[in-house]
Order: C-alpha cells, then sequence, then structure tokens
C-alpha cells in the first residue's frame, strides 16, 4: 500500500474504525486498552483457580491426620497456588491495569509497540495454559513455586510437570520482559508535551521501576530454568552435586530474580494507592518526591537480599549479615511511603469509598506484613520461623493484605473508566469488610503455629501439636474469602448491566486519564493534552488550587499549545497471537524430546507458524500509514 | 470531633495487646513451640525474637494508631470541603526517613550479637553426622565407634546435656533441613555441601525434631527425636551401643525373635539388601541401620510411636502409612503377600524388638 504523505495538522473527527466485530475483534486486537481488558480478565481467572487450589489445601489442613487429599496431589497444588498467584495471577493483574491506564494517564495514544503488547498478553495465556495442562498430562509440577534443585532432576521427578513448569513459565517470563520493555519505552518516549518525570503521575513512575526491575530479575530465572531443561532433557549436570553441579547454584539464580519479583508484585500497587488516596482525600500526594524515589530505592534495594531467603543454607555468618542489613535498609524506604500516604490523608477531606476503603485496608495490613519481616530478615530468628507458616503469614500479608487488596482498590478505581459504570458501592463495601475480617482469620492464626513449629509444606500434622485449633480456624476464614470473591463477581456482573453510568470523572480525580470519555476512545485523546503540572486535570477544575505548592499556578493543561500530531494508530492483526500459538507449540516439541516423532513434527508445526507470523508482522507495519503523518 | 472517635481506637489496642499475650502464653508448652526453648542456641534467638517483637508491637500501634485516627478524624467533611493543599513538607519527611533508620540500626546489632555468639563451634563439641534421606534421618558417631567405625543409628539423635554438639549436616539424595524447635533453629542439609550447627541442650529431655525444608513426596512424615541425656546416661548409652545387639527376652506378638532373626538374614527375604544390624550378616546400606531397633522412640522416621503392634502394623501395610517410601516401593502388597505370612512379621518384629539398650529416659518436653 502506498505511504499516504497527508500531513494534518488539526484532527477534527478519529480516523474511521477497521477493528472487526465481535471475538475477532478482540484475538487481533493491538489496542492497549483491550489487551489491558484481557490481561485482567485473564488474571482473574487464574486468580480464581489458584483461589479453589488454595480452598483444597485449607481443607485437607482443616484437621489433622486428614486423607482428603493424597501427599502428591497436595505437592502439586501448593506447587501451583503459588506458581499461578505469582505470575499467571498478581503479575498480569499489575500488567493489565498499566496497559489500560499508563497510555492513558501520560497522555499517549497507545503503547510504543502495540503489536508487542499483544504477543505479551498471548504469550501469557498460552503460557498460564500450557502450565495448567500438566493436570491432564501425567501429573502437575510438585516441586514448590521455588523448584530447588536437585528435587527438580529426573530421578526425583520423574514426570513430566516439572517440564511443564519451565516451559510454560518461560513463555510467559517472554511475555514479560517484552511487556517490561514496552512500559519502559512508552513511558520514557511517549508523555504528553510538558509531562517530565517530575510530573508523572506516582502510578506511572512505579510501573516504570517495576519494568526495570523486570528487565534485569528476569533473565536470572530464565537461565536458571533453562539450565535445569537442559539437565533434564540434554544431560548436563548445573544443577546435580554428585556429579560436580551446585545445588545451591540454583537457590542464587532463582532469588537474585525471586526477591525482586516480591517488588514486582508489589510496586504497581504502591503506585496504585498513591493515587486513590490524593483522589479520595482531596488532597495531592504529600511528598511526591519522597514516595517517587522511595519506590527507586525499593527497586535498588530489592537486588541486594536475595539471600534472606537462604539464611539456613550455610553461606556463613558474614554473607548473611550483608543480606540481613541490606535486609533491613529496605525498612526505611517502606516506612517513608506509609507515613507519606497517612500524611497524604490528614487534614484531607476523605470520602470512604470502595476503593478507599480498600487502600486504607491495604496500608493497615501491609504494616503488618512489613513488621513480621524484620525477624525474617534477622538471620538468628530466621533460622527458627522459615519453612514454617510464620512465613505463610508474612507472606500473605505482603502478597494478599498488601497486593491483592491494593488491586481490589485499583479495580474500584478505574472500573468506570473502563466500563462505563460504576461497580455496586454497597456491595463492594459488604464485599471489602467480609474480605478484611477473613483474610485475617485466615492469615493471623498462621503466624501462631509457625512459632508453634509447624513446618510449611506438609500435607499433614499429627494432633497434640497444638496446630488443630488454629488450623481450623484458618480453614473457615478462607472460605469466607471465598465468598468475599464470589460477592465481587456478583457485584462485577450486575455492575456490568446495570451499574451507574460513570461519566469522565466520577471521583473527581487529577490525572489525564478521567479527562477522555468512559470508556475512552480507540485514540484515548482527540487532543493531546500539554501538561503544566502533577495534577493537569485537578488544574483545570480547580485553578484557584492549581500547581505543585511552589507558587505559581499553571495554565490550563487541557487546552491544546502546540500542533496536534495525526491520530496513528495500528491496524489489528492476527500475526502475535499466531507467534504466540507457534512458540507454545515449538516449546510443547521440546517438553517431548524424549519421543521423537512427536517432538520433531511440533517443533517443525511451531517453526513454520512462528516464522510465518514474523513475515506477516514485518509487513503489519506498512498497513498503518493511512492515518500516519510523522 | 476528634476525642469522640478515640475510645474505639483505645479498645482496638486492648484488643491486640490482650490477644497478643494470649497467643504468646498459650503457645509456650507446646511440643514443638519455639518459644519453650531447653537449648542454647534456640534460647539466645528467642531472647533477640522479645526486643524486637516488643518494637515492632511498638511501631505496630504507633502507625496503625495515626492511620484509624487519620481515618476516623477527617472522614466526615462536609460534602465539597476543599482541603488546604499540602504537598509535602521536607524536615518532616526527612525525620521519618531517620526514625526507621534508628530502629534498623538497633535491631541490626542486636541481631549481630546472636549471630556471634550462635555460631561458634568450640574444639571440644560432640561431633556428629546427620545425613538426610528421602524420608528418614541417619546419625553417625565417629568418635564412638570401635575401630575407627561409626557408631550409626537412624531417627533417634542421642546427645549429652550441657556438652555442646557439633552437628555436621549433609544430605543423600536432595535437600532437606535439620530442626529441633527447642534445641536450636533450622539448618539445610545440601547434597555436596556440608554445613554444621552447634548447640547445646540445657536441659534432658526427648524433643521433638523435623525435616523443614520440602523433599518430595513423604516430606510432612519425615520427622526424628532428639533425646538429651544426662552425661553418664549418655556415656552408659555409647558403651551398650558399642557392643553388638543379641536377642534378649522372650518374643511379642507371640513371634519368635530366633526365627525372626533367620527370616531377617535370608537374603530372599530382602531385608539385609538394605539394612544394618551390627554383628550379623545384615550389611545394607540404603534404608536406616536396624541395631537397636526395640529401643526407638518412633517407627517409620518419627511418625508413629514405637510399639511391637505398630511396627507390624508398618510392616505389612507401610505404602498407605508413609506413601512414597522406599521400602513399599520394593516390598509391594503383592510381594508381602507372596513372600510373607503374617507369622513371618510376628517373628521379625519379635526379633527387631528384642534388641534394647538399657537407659533412664528423660520426660518428653
Amino acid at each position: 500500500m502506498a505511504i499516504a504523505q497527508g500531513h494534518v495538522g488539526h484532527v477534527s473527527a478519529p480516523p474511521a474504525t477497521t477493528v472487526p466485530a465481535g471475538l475477532a475483534g478482540w484475538l487481533s486486537t493491538v489496542d492497549h486498552k483491550r489487551i489491558g481488558i484481557i490481561y485482567m480478565l485473564a488474571a482473574f481467572v487464574f486468580f480464581i483457580i489458584g483461589g479453589i487450589e488454595a480452598l483444597l489445601m485449607r481443607v485437607q489442613l482443616g484437621t489433622p491426620e486428614n486423607t482428603f487429599l493424597t501427599p502428591d496431589f497436595y505437592n502439586q497444588l501448593f506447587t501451583m497456588h503459588g506458581t499461578t498467584m505469582i505470575f499467571l495471577a498478581v503479575m498480569p493483574m499489575n500488567v493489565g491495569l498499566g496497559n489500560y491506564v499508563v497510555p492513558l494517564m501520560i497522555g499517549a495514544r497507545d503503547m510504543a509497540f502495540p503489536r508487542l503488547n499483544a504477543m505479551s498478553v498471548w504469550l501469557f495465556i498460552l503460557g498460564g495454559l500450557m502450565l495448567y495442562f500438566s493436570f491432564f498430562a501425567g501429573g502437575a509440577p510438585n516441586v514448590g513455586w521455588f523448584a530447588y534443585a536437585p528435587l527438580t532432576q529426573k530421578p526425583y521427578s520423574p514426570t513430566f510437570g516439572v517440564d511443564y513448569w519451565i516451559l510454560g513459565l518461560l513463555l510467559t517470563g517472554v511475555a514479560s520482559i517484552a511487556g517490561a520493555l514496552n512500559f519502559i519505552v512508552t513511558i520514557l518516549n511517549m508523555r504528553a508535551p510538558g509531562l517530565s518525570l517530575n510530573r508523572m503521575p506516582l502510578f506511572v513512575w512505579m510501573q516504570l521501576i517495576v519494568g526495570f526491575i523486570l528487565v534485569f530479575a528476569f533473565p536470572a530465572l530464565t537461565v536458571a530454568q533453562i539450565e535445569l531443561l537442559f539437565d533434564r532433557h540434554f544431560g548436563t549436570r548445573f544443577f546435580v552435586p554428585s556429579q560436580g553441579g551446585d545445588a545451591v547454584l540454583w537457590q542464587h539464580l532463582f532469588w537474585f530474580f525471586g526477591h525482586p519479583e516480591v517488588y514486582i508484585l508489589i510496586l504497581p500497587v504502591m503506585g496504585i494507592v498513591s493515587e486513590t488516596l490524593p483522589t479520595f482525600s482531596r488532597k495531592p500526594i504529600f511528598g511526591y518526591a519522597f514516595v517517587a524515589f522511595s519506590g527507586v530505592a525499593i527497586g535498588f534495594l530489592g537486588f541486594l537480599v536475595w539471600a534472606h531467603h537462604m539464611f539456613g543454607v550455610g553461606l556463613g555468618p558474614l554473607a548473611n549479615a550483608f543480606f540481613a542489613g541490606a535486609s533491613f535498609l529496605i525498612a526505611v524506604p517502606t516506612g517513608v511511603k506509609i507515613f507519606n500516604w497517612i500524611a497524604t490523608m490528614y487534614d484531607g477531606a476523605l470520602s470512604l469509598t470502595t476503593s478507599m476503603l480498600y487502600s486504607i485496608g491495604f496500608i493497615a495490613m501491609f504494616i503488618i506484613g512489613g513488621l513480621s519481616g524484620i525477624t525474617l530478615a534477622s538471620p538468628p530468628v530466621d533460622l527458627q520461623q522459615t519453612d514454617s507458616y510464620y512465613v505463610v503469614a508474612h507472606l500473605h500479608y505482603v502478597l494478599f493484605g498488601g497486593s491483592i487488596l491494593g488491586l481490589f482498590a485499583g479495580v474500584f478505581y478505574w472500573f468506570p473508566k473502563v466500563t462505563g459504570r460504576m461497580l455496586d458501592e454497597r456491595l463492594g463495601k459488604v464485599q471489602f469488610w467480609l474480605m478484611m475480617i477473613s483474610f485475617n482469620v485466615t492469615f493471623f492464626p498462621m503466624h501462631i503455629i509457625g512459632t508453634d513449629g509447624m513446618p510449611r509444606r506438609i500435607y499433614t500434622y499429627e494432633s497434640g501439636m497444638g496446630w488443630d485449633l488454629w488450623n481450623l480456624v484458618a480453614t473457615v476464614g478462607a472460605f469466607l474469602m471465598a465468598a468475599s470473591v464470589l460477592l465481587f463477581l456478583w457485584n462485577l456482573m450486575v455492575s456490568l448491566r446495570r451499574g451507574a453510568p460513570a461519566g469522565n470523572d466520577p471521583w473527581d480525580a487529577a490525572t489525564l486519564e478521567w479527562s477522555v470519555s468512559s470508556p475512552p476512545p480507540p485514540h484515548n485523546f482527540d487532543q493531546i493534552p500539554v501538561v503544566h503540572s502533577r495534577r493537569p486535570l485537578w488544574d483545570h477544575k480547580y485553578p484557584e488550587h492549581a500547581g505543585d505548592g511552589h507558587g505559581a499556578s499553571a495554565p490550563d493543561p487541557l487546552v491544546a499549545g502546540f500542533e496536534q500530531p495525526a491520530i496513528h494508530l495500528p491496524s489489528p492483526t492476527y500475526h502475535p497471537l499466531i507467534l504466540g500459538v507457534g512458540l507454545t507449540t515449538l516449546f510443547f516439541g521440546i517438553l517431548y524430546s524424549s519421543i521423537p516423532p512427536l517432538s520433531i513434527s511440533l517443533a517443525v508445526v511451531g517453526l513454520a507458524l512462528v516464522a510465518f507470523a514474523i513475515v506477516g508482522w514485518v509487513r503489519d507495519s506498512h498497513k498503518d500509514s493511512p492515518y500516519a503523518a510523522h | 470531633m476528634g476525642t469522640r472517635h478515640r475510645p474505639p481506637v483505645r479498645r482496638l489496642l486492648y484488643a491486640v495487646l490482650a490477644f497478643g499475650a494470649l497467643a504468646l502464653a498459650g503457645c509456650s508448652t507446646l511440643p514443638a513451640s519455639t518459644l519453650d526453648t531447653y537449648g542454647d542456641h534456640a534460647r539466645r534467638i528467642h531472647e533477640l525474637l522479645v526486643p524486637i517483637a516488643w518494637m515492632a508491637l511498638a511501631v505496630f500501634l504507633v502507625v496503625e494508631g495515626a492511620l484509624i485516627y487519620t481515618v476516623l478524624r477527617y472522614r466526615r467533611r462536609a460534602a465539597g470541603t476543599m482541603p488546604r493543599q499540602v504537598h509535602g513538607n521536607t524536615n518532616v519527611e526527612i525525620m521519618w526517613t531517620i526514625a526507621p533508620a534508628l530502629i534498623v540500626v538497633v535491631v541490626s546489632v542486636l541481631t549481630f550479637r546472636t549471630q556471634a555468639a550462635n555460631s561458634q563451634m568450640p574444639a571440644d563439641a560432640l561431633k556428629i553426622h546427620a545425613i538426610g534421606h528421602q524420608w528418614w534421618f541417619e546419625f553417625r558417631y565417629p568418635e564412638q565407634g570401635i575401630d575407627g567405625a561409626d557408631l550409626v543409628t537412624a531417627s533417634d539423635m542421642y546427645i549429652p546435656v550441657g556438652r555442646p554438639v557439633t552437628v555436621q549436616l549433609e544430605a543423600a539424595d536432595v535437600m532437606h533441613n535439620f530442626w529441633v524447635p527447642k534445641l536450636a533453629g533450622k539448618t539445610y542439609m545440601i547434597p555436596g555441601k556440608t554445613n554444621y550447627l552447634t548447640f547445646t541442650a540445657e536441659q534432658p529431655g526427648i524433643y521433638r525434631a523435623v525435616c523443614a525444608e520440602f523433599c518430595g513426596e513423604a516430606h510432612a512424615l519425615m520427622r526424628f527425636r532428639v533425646i538429651a541425656l544426662e552425661p553418664a546416661e549418655y556415656d552408659s548409652w555409647v558403651a551398650q551401643h558399642r557392643v553388638a545387639p543379641v536377642i534378649g527376652g522372650g518374643g511379642v506378638l507371640g513371634g519368635d525373635p530366633n526365627r525372626g532373626k533367620e527370616l531377617f538374614l535370608n537374603a530372599r527375604k530382602l531385608c539385609i539388601t538394605c539394612h544394618v544390624i551390627e554383628g550379623t550378616g545384615a550389611k545394607g546400606i540404603i534404608g536406616p541401620n536396624l541395631s537397636y531397633y526395640g529401643s526407638r522412640q518412633t517407627i517409620a522416621a518419627g511418625i508413629m510411636p514405637y510399639s511391637p503392634e505398630n511396627l507390624e502394623r508398618w510392616l505389612k501395610h507401610g505404602y498407605e502409612i508413609k506413601p512414597g517410601n522406599l521400602m513399599s516401593r520394593v516390598l509391594t502388597r503383592d510381594w508381602i503377600a507372596a513372600n510373607l505370612t503374617d507369622q513371618d512379621i510376628k517373628d521379625l518384629v519379635a526379633y527387631l524388638d528384642s534388641m534394647k539398650v538399657n537407659v533412664a529416659l528423660p520426660p518428653a518436653r
């Protein structure tokens, strides 16, 4: 197709849509908003599945010496629960929200690489499906989400479960790294005029930091997984101690990824509440720079603390002391954030919407998770608490009380923007209180049984250890949590059909995404705004309260002050999806390397699909031209 | 307006304190509680935990209090109120950056002191090798055997009270973890790597212990006991163990110990493929050493109390009791049906039960 040279100075009407209707439109989409929705829906489905796995485990542990589950199935469940919640639920939920909101917040029309964005979402979903296929192919992985060597070697784990774990996660890993690069480039290059780093919404800041963490942390996991794959399939000995390999090497590689991963899960959520708290307090964030840079500090320190997961491994007192000191240090930027959030609310006009309640709940629970982590950072105490239920309590206060509650805050906050309808507030508040109570009923007792010596990852325990009552309480709590999630699901379905119309700006918020319609048009902004402060929409609405606190008030941001570029939207394409399917097929071929005919045919089909998709992908870019004008 | 909302905050505070006190008190005498210590290593950890816990509780009350106060105080402003647009306060922010840093320094100093104390390895400590297997613990005493051979046992680790013990930790297959909550913090047993853990039992007792690192299918059923004896009693245990066991006393369960011994040593019955009994032809090293089995505290790595009846049950239904265990993979239900009669099993039980060490056992803690 010939390249259109038509230069358009001002855009009067958005381009005619060429998006196919129905399912085809979703499968071929390159729109960051649709991709964000796919991410979030898939993540929610995996969240439900991971939750069901947790309920099954809680039933098994509700009474001592229970025989509800076999030990091997229990081991599969806790492996899949951890893997699912981390890689397939919380991470993609963060990515999905980011995908939807970040371009709108920075005044961009899309992500920097829309087709790569589509590839990421499909690889994430296909990787998750591949992992779950293991249940029907001889058993799911049963070595824990941390997969310590040498239990993962063939003699100890002869089923294909570990291979599905490696290859499924490699697919999601490709998706994560591509997604992270996409976020970094988008945030650094596609901000609206005037939107300097110093004016960026804090949610965008946190997504940027997470992008960098991902790019540095994920390769360590990928390398470890490929080495393990080679050990299992091609006779290498990376992690076989009896033949010169090193089992501890796996732990270093895994936790060099694994600890930053915690911040990958929590920082975007810290970004969410840094948006919701000011909005629902009708105040700016207290200490913008401290909140932003404490995020940077957490991201940086996150790479210096991995061995606090390994205090019992015997690295020696000196190494342990170093990692303990670095881990303690993280309390400082984390504390700063918490104090700044409370100060943001202080003297504000709080409106306790469901989103706000979840934000406050996040802070309240995250404080507990942070404090219970102090003893785990202290090597001597850690030796009593690690691998006990105390850690299970701690990590759920951080990742559920922290990440998941914060994500609920974000979902209640942005649902109106995404759908044009409000979630029901009354149902939401009932659900919030049910969740807060049941969460604590479930996880607080685990501090006690851990201190009373109950190890993690055991499918059964004997009576008379003092663990029976609290385990039963935790099981009851888990089912109440499930009821709360069901209530949310009900709210979601009811509100999608009958929710009150949202309007552009239902919360009287400050950032650019609320300046456009709900849901926003495909091209996001009719006119790219010019930004003069950290709260462009706020300054537009309340000029008398405008500015960043430095005296001078800023000009109205929503009045265009420069020549608008033409709208440039990429065309829908199936090639990212085909590439994902091809790569997945190839990975199945690698997985069945022990059955050459099957392996080779899968690999050939997979590679052919990948080649076809790449050629098509390259040609796709020419189709974008009609609206292009650079 | 503010004062009206304070009582609920205070009530919450009392509730938290009361709950914490109850929780701590409740744990103290439980079999595996880390707060009820009888060894110096675990005691020093507990002594470190207490001040950290109080500091954490103080921070918890201050920060959660500030949060709850702020929410209750400012939640009912008239709609449309425009609060003062405060963007920050650098002095205040620097202050609350330094405050946690100071607490961190205090916790670090306390931590490093305990670390130093708990990593001491006195030269005169008793040396014991502990080796983790899927799914049982082997204990070897290199200084107590005869003619350079180790004194070997399994599942019960005997130690003297009051003398430091340095346990050399190793693993035979996958990673395991050696944890005696009332005596010492846990330490990994890693194939290809040697770790050391030194502790002193301060009171005689039988202590619960487990593998704390996930190690495969029957990880939950990999336990052991540490039996701390007064030094004289411990010396007696060693002296008796240095002599090969002989059949003593009559048979239990109506079994014939002498016939049981014949069966045990019959290669076709497979016992000697994996097990050692000192002074006999049983020299298999894959499974636990069964010398003086009649004095074991538990069967199948700590999962049921030792009794002839439980031993009979174990020999008949091992797979159901401990799924995945190596012995049941070889001695399957069909193999047992074809090769061992009920009387054979009673005879084997009688033989194993007849080999006893005579020491006065301390109370279970």
